[in-house]
């Protein structure tokens, strides 16, 4: 059985991955994929925990985070829309209007 | 029969209360429907009231006990040393003897009001009757409360109704001033006496008059120190209770008109005559007496405040007589009258003279009542012009008025057989028995007899110039004429003026040994610890006589009825001729100074805009510069740090994304260092 440090270890990483997308990147599509990176590297953590305890809580949580994020994407997409639509572009640094 | 008639108390002031209901509803929503603009209802109330109180008093008379004692806890007391407050009922000879005056002025003045308000077409009838009920309602209150704090409540209200009666002719310049003159004199004489209460409450945990859980009780076994109770500023009992009955007394200075919270009652004048007679005779000012003739037990054990009281009210008599002579107005001379009377009690509390300051109390309702409305029957007469000097020869024009008048100012002045004079003399024997002991109360008691001559003086030369003489004016030669309502209360307490004072006869009954002494009697047939004879074992007076007691008696009288006859003389000589002169005139600058009422006034007004006023705005820079000062500077730093850190809100987001992440490291790294990780 491969130890709980090596998926702890692979889940630091996405997650690290996806914190420097978001950090570099300009594209809201690729913000997208980098959220969703962030978030599996958490459900690798569920899991891996889960097995670790033998105690199936943690995969039916990670299950949920899922869903979460199917939702959470079908919200992006919309935004990212209406991101096109009024700035004919989807680069999020010229979408400043929002600010004080 | 008698436990109905104690069951039906609250009654007595329920009814001016229904009464007052009704003209301000009915005057808001239906005023058609209002018979006489809420006179009717307030009459049958007030009648009601009459006949409920002589019930009552029946009922004290007859019963053992005599006394009807009832309380409502409105709150509760918790923890340790709790008190609970009451409102009760308490029917004692005292008590139901005030009842009885002041709804029968009560109904006199209503009736009155017929004649004064309505007959003369004055606007805005449902509000004055609606005032005229909640007054009679409050004052009736006052008089049977059965505690100090109720017996506070009532009187607050008496004054709130003041204000409202006084300032009735709210359109014109002079009566809102009086009114609110009126309000805040008495207003700042009530504060001394709030914290009295709360002082009462917090030495003796209680504030009943009566019983023996009542404060005069307690008091007196703390003072033999048969108990303890619970003294404040490091004072003994003896002093602290003296405080206590000097800070309730601060009400009683300002409403019942003693120097200095005199100045408010002359301007009081300003209201409809017949407010004046209720104000005078009945309610607000005769609250302030009846409060220390209530409360008795209590004053009788504390020698300085009655020596302060004697003195006060000895005084105030001999002051506001004087200021009486020059006035030129009518209800001016009877407003120094009042003040001077209400001297006379006072002094007659102080001097250890109980029942005859309660008989002077009595028979001074009627007889000033009495003036005040007759006053009023002259006001209609002269197109209500109030000038003495515009009067004259209306003797022969209103003979009832007159009759009725001179029987008034003869008990005013003091002279043999009228009411006032066997009150008066009484009041001025007590202080002069007492006062043989006591330099203080002596010099009192001079004052009073001084006033005397003065009383007799001031009221002949009213009598004179009103109604005596050549006429001086066109309106006094025809005046207008007046109905019966004006002529019935006057008749009635034209009779009540000249017989009341055949209830206590004192000197007649030395002489003849006869028992004519029923006030004395009347007084001492309540429970035990209120009676006249229980006050008179507490009092601290020793009582010397001149030769015999029948000498002294007789001496006192005599003294005080010649100074009476001199003065009364004097202004006769002077002022019932065809055509007077202002004879007070060769009085010189005493005349101005007196007019002036002795500037008493304007040094009050001084103390208003020289003194406070510069102390106020003093407070209000430091409460505008240092209190609001660190509010508002707390504000703007707040602010102006916002309008700094908004800024990190630049709109991209990468920027957030880069702020959250930055956050969460730092959080992990001080978590780390406090937790030891590294």
């Amino acid at each position: 059985m491969v130890p709980v440090q090596y998926y702890l270890l692979v889940s630091a990483a996405v997650f690290c991955i996806g914190v420097f997308g978001i950090l570099t990147r300009r594209n809201a599509l690729v913000f997208l994929m980098s959220v969703e990176l962030m978030l599996n590297a958490a459900n690798i953590n569920l899991v891996a925990f889960s097995r670790f305890h033998g105690n199936l809580t943690g995969q039916m949580f990670s299950l949920f985070t899922l869903a979460v994020a199917a939702a959470e994407v079908a919200i992006g997409i919309g935004i990212i829309l209406v991101l096109y639509r009024n700035f004919a572009d989807v680069d999020v640094t010229n979408a400043t209007t929002m600010r004080w | 029969m008698a436990a109905l008639s104690f069951e039906l108390a609250p009654v007595i002031a329920a009814l001016p209360f229904v009464s007052f209901l009704i003209a301000l509803l009915a005057g808001a929503f239906a005023p058609r429907l209002l018979p006489k603009g809420g006179a009717i209802p307030g009459i049958a109330a007030t009648a009601g009231s009459l006949l409920l109180s002589a019930w009552a008093a029946l009922a004290v008379w007859n019963s053992s006990e005599g006394v009807y004692h009832e309380s409502i806890t409105w709150v509760a007391g918790v923890g340790d040393a709790a008190f609970d407050l009451h409102f009760g009922i308490l029917l004692d000879p005292l008590s139901t003897m005030m009842l009885v005056i002041v709804s029968l002025v009560a109904v006199l003045v209503h009736v009155f009001s017929l004649g004064y308000m309505n007959d003369e077409g004055e606007t805005g009838l449902p509000r004055y009757y609606a005032g005229l009920g909640l007054f009679t309602a409050s004052m009736l209150s006052f008089v049977f409360a059965s505690n100090l704090l109720m017996a506070f409540m009532f009187f607050e209200l008496v004054g709130l109704c003041s204000w409202l009666l006084i300032g009735f002719h709210f359109r014109e310049p002079g009566p809102p001033s009086a009114a609110k003159k009126a309000f805040l004199v008495t207003r700042f004489g009530d504060y001394f006496f709030l914290v009295g209460v709360v002082g009462v409450f917090a030495t003796f945990g209680t504030t009943a008059f009566a019983g023996s859980e009542s404060f005069p009780h307690l008091a007196e076994q703390v003072l033999a120190g048969e108990a303890s109770a619970t003294t404040f500023l490091g004072l003994d009992p003896q002093a602290w209770f003296a405080v206590l009955g000097l800070l309730v007394l601060g009400g009683v200075v300002g409403k019942s008109a003693q120097y200095p919270l005199h100045t408010w009652l002359p301007d009081a004048m300003e209201g409809p005559t017949p407010v004046s007679a209720l104000i005078h005779a009945a309610t607000m000012v005769a609250a302030g007496v009846y409060l220390v003739a209530r409360m008795y037990g209590f004053y009788a054990l504390l020698p300085q405040v009655l020596a302060f009281i004697a003195f006060v009210g000895g005084f105030t008599a001999l002051f506001a007589a004087s200021m009486g002579v020059v006035k030129k107005e009518l209800k001016q001379v009877l407003a120094y009258s009042t003040i001077s009377q209400y001297g006379y009690m006072m002094l007659g509390l102080g001097a250890g003279g109980y029942v005859a300051a309660t008989f002077h109390l009595m028979t001074h309702a009627f007889f000033k009542a009495l003036l005040f409305l007759g006053a009023g029957s002259v006001i209609i007469a002269m197109h209500h012009n109030e000038n003495m000097w515009d009067m004259g020869g209306l003797k022969e024009k209103m003979p009832v008025t007159y009759y009725a008048f001179l029987s008034g100012s003869l008990a005013l002045a003091g002279i043999v057989p009228f009411s006032g004079f066997w009150s008066k003399d009484e009041v001025l024997y007590e202080a002069l028995v007492h006062g043989l002991d006591s330099p203080l109360l002596l010099g009192a008691y001079a004052m009073g007899l001084l006033a005397v001559f003065f009383t007799g003086f001031y009221t002949f030369r009213m009598v004179a110039l009103t109604f005596h003489g050549d006429p001086r004016t066109d309106t006094a030669r025809d005046p207008h004429g007046v109905g019966w309502n004006v002529k019935l209360p006057l008749v009635v307490l034209g009779t009540l003026a000249a017989v009341a004072g055949l209830v206590n006869m004192v000197p007649v009954a030395e002489l003849t040994g006869a028992h004519l002494e029923f006030l004395h009697d009347w007084l001492d047939a309540g429970p035990e610890a209120l009676t006249a004879h229980h006050y008179g074992d507490l009092l601290p007076y020793s009582s010397g006589t001149i030769g015999t007691e029948l000498t002294t008696v007789l001496l006192s009288a005599g003294v005080s009825l010649g100074l009476a006859l001199a003065g009364a003389g004097l202004a006769w000589k002077l002022y019932a001729v065809a055509d007077p002169d202002e004879h007070t005139d060769k009085l010189g600058s005493a005349k101005t100074v007196l007019f002036n009422n002795y500037y008493q006034d304007e040094y009050q007004v001084w103390i208003a805009t020289g003194l406070t006023l510069p102390l106020a705005r003093a407070a209000d820079k430091f409460d505008q510069g240092v209190i609001d000062g660190v509010v508002n500077g707390v504000s703007s730093v707040s602010l102006l740090s916002g309008s700094r850190v908004k800024r990190i809100q630049s709109g991209v987001v990468t920027n957030y994304a880069f702020l959250l992440t930055a956050s969460l490291v730092v959080l992990l790294v001080a978590i780390g260092l406090i937790g030891g990780w590294f």
